[in-house]
């Protein structure tokens, strides 16, 4: 983290210093970065969160849960990672989750929230079949109004059929 | 978990308070305790791991047993829909058919003088006494029927569906074990209405009646009567192999 | 060189800003589609109306485009009629050019300072005036006044209330992924935006008085029902329990509300005060039980359940009790809606993989299939029963139909550069 920034802080004063000419010494391993992250006001990034949720070598920082069509039951292979989530719910009892159920975009709004609220419920049913007490745990459901993939086929369909968990600090 | 924490400190502190003061060499030294610790808890991470996914299991189990649940109770709403539209269907393919039939029934006229049954207004109260008679009838309400189609003889002198009411009568009677009365209201409705479809039958029940009670010769009679004057029909067909026995 | 980028993206950026403040304003485009042959027509003419020119085209424009939509109405050309409400129109004349009926009227400034429009309705076979009125408008106003003389000369026609002075409501997603829940008047004119918000709104629900809307808001991360004052634009959260809080339906009396909860794991249906107190359970099934809607009567409730494995439309007391199943045909029937007289049942029907609108009559049972689209969602019917709104889906983008009961007539609403889905009805206007 800190050495990111080191590493930008000073390509930002270069660039302030440096207006219109390209006199300065030459950058060529320097990635210049275009696209802005559009930013939702409201919005937070869970910067004071234990280092094990963001780490990309823990099983914790994968926080997607994929369902069959249909299906409403937390499969096999995702169990180890919500198994992960409930041991660490259950060593830091001061820690809050919301599940947010998901569905594809075919069929009702309303019936596809109730959808998605039965896969966030599995999604809990797990969690506190492993220890984790229900006030840590808010299940809730953004039907079809989220999708993780806008498009309009089986593939976008699959990856939007999913339960995700967020620590409180990321909502 | 929090449990098996608590069990390995558990062990631990055992092992150390028992072990290692005493210091029996031999007994139990650091090792082998160790050793014996670490498997213990791998025995027990084991079992933890075995019973989570054994309640996971279950989880899914129920959400299966549910869903199976509910597509039964589905098929159950479904069946139970089409046996109803089903009913209501026979109900008024029965009440259309009914209606066809009687088109071909003979209507017989009472009097020439009598107006004819349909399109008069009394029309509908007739047709609704026959129709409760009839179901009395073939609800085996016996008694009911037998009353309510003598007093539809009374009330409804003229009507078209007298011919049809004094029929159903005698059969009541018949159904009653009632047979001097049965064979009484048959005579009379072959008799009256000679033409009607259900004459050769009405003979065929006389017959019937006048066996059962013993009287053999007017049975004989009837049923070669009933040969005589009807000979196409299909009672005169069960007469004749009636009389044949 | 890597200055230079950042200057050019700077322009880049400050030109977009220009973009966005020259664009002109999502505007929502009527188009009308009347389909179905043998759609027995009325013909009528409306003369141009007298007075001050700009005001008189108008109000005339408005009339005639309203009973032009309806379907019902065969529009003749009246050009260089000169007549008012007060003329007697030449009854022959119009008899000859085939017109049923004439509308003649005018606009005039009134003493207040506002404008006044009046009309008046001929019967041309038998010779006589029908129905007459006047309605005072401010300037922007016209166009409702316009409304309300056509509402008079339907309601007189057809012997049913119009709705034309009526509002719907309905969600824009924009390109830039912001939702807004719109109110308009019922030809999608008047257009004015009620919210905006980062997050989607969804099953947005007028309160029998037209006042307020409820509706689903997903700004908190999760859904919660709020009641929006659509004049003072004053929010009260009626339902944010642990879980999620959708799909709010008005009791007739606008005294309470029926939403759904997941508070007690699943999804429920509860009535609660309109207030936000005072919840009270009404589904027990131990299955999905959702979309809520209350026959005119305000005694039952409709709602979709998956309790018999399949979603499907059931019926249950308005306090609870036992639930009868509604709909048989087909595997995936949603979104009850019942229409004012409570006879009919509208909801959405997947066959063959389509989402199609559905009719269903509640008297002898029959179902009838009101469109040939994939994606219906939504209906909401008029509040004379005579069309049902809905969203659908043409070439990939949300869009508006109105398609009347017996599916001969169809009208489509879109927004240019926009998704337009979650259309709600509104009452009439008193």
């Amino acid at each position: 983290m800190n050495m990111r920034f080191a590493f930008l802080l000073p390509m930002a004063l270069l660039l302030a210093g440096c207006p219109s000419t390209p006199s300065g010494p030459e950058q060529p391993d320097a990635p210049i970065e275009t696209r802005v992250p559009t930013v939702n006001a409201g919005s937070v990034d869970g910067r004071d969160l234990p280092n094990e949720l963001r780490d990309p070598k823990n099983l914790l920082s994968q926080r997607s849960v994929y369902f069959d069509y249909n299906s409403f039951e937390v499969k096999r292979e995702y169990q180890e990672l919500v198994s992960a989530h409930a041991r660490f719910l259950v060593a830091n009892r001061q820690l809050r989750i919301l599940v947010q159920g998901h569905t594809d975009e075919r069929g009702s709004r309303e019936y596809n929230l109730a959808l998605g609220q039965k896969r966030a419920d599995a999604v809990r049913r797990v969690l506190t079949v492993l220890g984790v007490q229900e006030e840590q745990i808010e299940a809730v459901s953004l039907g079809e109004e989220k999708p993780k993939n806008e498009g309009h086929d089986d593939l976008a369909w699959a990856e939007n059929r999913r339960g995700d968990i967020l620590y409180r600090g990321e909502y | 978990m929090p449990s098996r924490r608590v069990l390995l400190l558990t062990l631990f502190l055992a092992a150390s308070v028992f072990g290692v003061p005493e210091a029996r060499a031999g007994l139990f030294d650091d090792d082998e305790a160790r050793e014996q610790v670490q498997k213990l808890s791998k025995q027990l991470d084991e079992w933890v791991d075995t019973v989570t996914k054994a309640q996971i299991d279950l989880i899914s189990q129920l959400q299966s047993l549910r869903e199976e649940n509910a597509k039964l109770r589905g098929q159950v709403e479904l069946l139970s829909f089409e046996l109803e539209a089903e009913k209501k269907r026979q109900q008024d393919f029965y009440v259309d058919l009914d209606a066809r039939l009687r088109k071909f029934e003979p209507q017989v006229p009472d009097s020439p003088d009598a107006p004819a049954g349909e399109g008069k207004p009394a029309a509908t109260a007739e047709a609704h006494d026959y129709e409760t008679a009839l179901k009395f009838f073939q609800g085996g309400k016996l008694k009911e029927a037998s009353r309510a189609l003598e007093s539809f003889g009374k009330r409804y002198p003229n009507s078209s569906l007298l011919p049809d009411a004094r029929y159903w009568l005698g059969n009541a009677y018949y159904s009653l074990n009632n047979c001097k009365k049965s064979i009484e209201t048959h005579k009379q409705f072959a008799a009256k209405w000679p033409q009607h479809a259900k004459s050769p039958d009405a003979l065929l029940s006389v017959a019937a009646c006048q066996q059962e009670a013993g009287d053999a010769k007017n049975a004989k009679a009837t049923l070669e009567d009933l040969v005589s004057q009807y000979p196409s029909s299909t009672a005169a067909a069960t007469a004749r192999q009636r009389m044949g026995q | 060189m890597a200055g230079f980028f950042l200057n050019r993206f700077r322009n880049l950026g400050a030109l977009a800003c220009c973009v966005g403040f020259l664009a002109f304003p999502a505007r929502a485009e009527l188009v009308i589609e009347i389909t179905g042959a043998g759609a027995s027509r009325l013909p009528i003419a409306v003369a141009d109306f007298a007075g001050e020119t700009e005001s008189a085209r108008l109000v005339a424009s408005v009339v005639r485009g309203d009973l032009e939509r309806t379907g019902m109405f065969n529009m003749l050309a009246a050009p260089g009629v000169a007549m008012d409400e007060s003329s007697t129109p030449n009854y022959a004349d119009w008899k000859y050019r085939g017109a049923d009926a004439v509308v003649a009227g005018s606009v005039a400034p009134s003493a207040d300072g506002r404008q006044e429009a009046r009309f008046r309705l001929y019967d041309i076979n038998r010779g006589l005036p029908l129905v007459g009125s006047a309605y005072l408008a401010s300037k922007p106003l016209l166009r409702l006044a316009g409304h309300r003389i056509s509402d008079a000369i339907y309601e007189k026609l057809l012997g049913e209330p119009g709705v034309f002075s009526t509002r719907i409501a309905f969600v824009v997603k924009n390109a830039s992924k912001s939702y807004e829940l719109h109110i308009a008047d019922a030809d999608g004119q008047n257009e004015q935006t009620a919210l905006r918000s980062k997050e989607p709104i969804i099953s947005p629900a007028w309160s029998p008085d037209g006042a307020k809307l409820a509706y689903v808001s997903f700004e908190n991360k999760k859904p919660v029902v709020y009641v929006h004052s659509l004049a003072t634009g004053k929010r009260a959260v009626v339902a944010n329990f642990k879980g999620s809080n959708s799909a709010p339906a008005w009791a007739p009396d606008g005294s309470r509300l029926a939403v759904v909860l997941s508070r007690d794991g699943g999804s429920q249906i509860f009535t609660i005060s309109a207030d936000g107190s005072n919840a009270r359970r009404v589904s027990t099934a131990n299955s999905i039980n959702t979309e809520p809607f209350f026959s005119p009567d305000g005694r039952f409730l409709y709602f979709t359940s998956d309790r018999g494995g399949s979603p499907q439309i059931y019926r249950a007391g308005a306090s609870g009790g036992d639930a009868r199943r509604v709909t048989f045909e087909g595997n995936y029937n949603v979104s009850p809606r019942v229409s004012p007289d409570g006879k009919k049942l509208a909801f959405i029907t997947r066959r063959e993989g389509a989402f199609r609108l559905a009719v269903l009559d509640l008297e002898n049972g029959q179902t009838q299939i009101l469109t040939d689209s994939y994606k219906d969602e939504s209906p909401s019917f008029a509040p004379n029963g005579r069309m049902i709104l809905i969203a659908t889906e043409t070439r990939g983008r949300g869009v508006l139909s109105a398609v009347s009961i017996d599916g001969r007539v169809k009208q489509r609403l879109s927004i240019s550069a926009a998704d337009v889905r979650e259309p709600a009805w509104g009452p009439f206007q008193r």
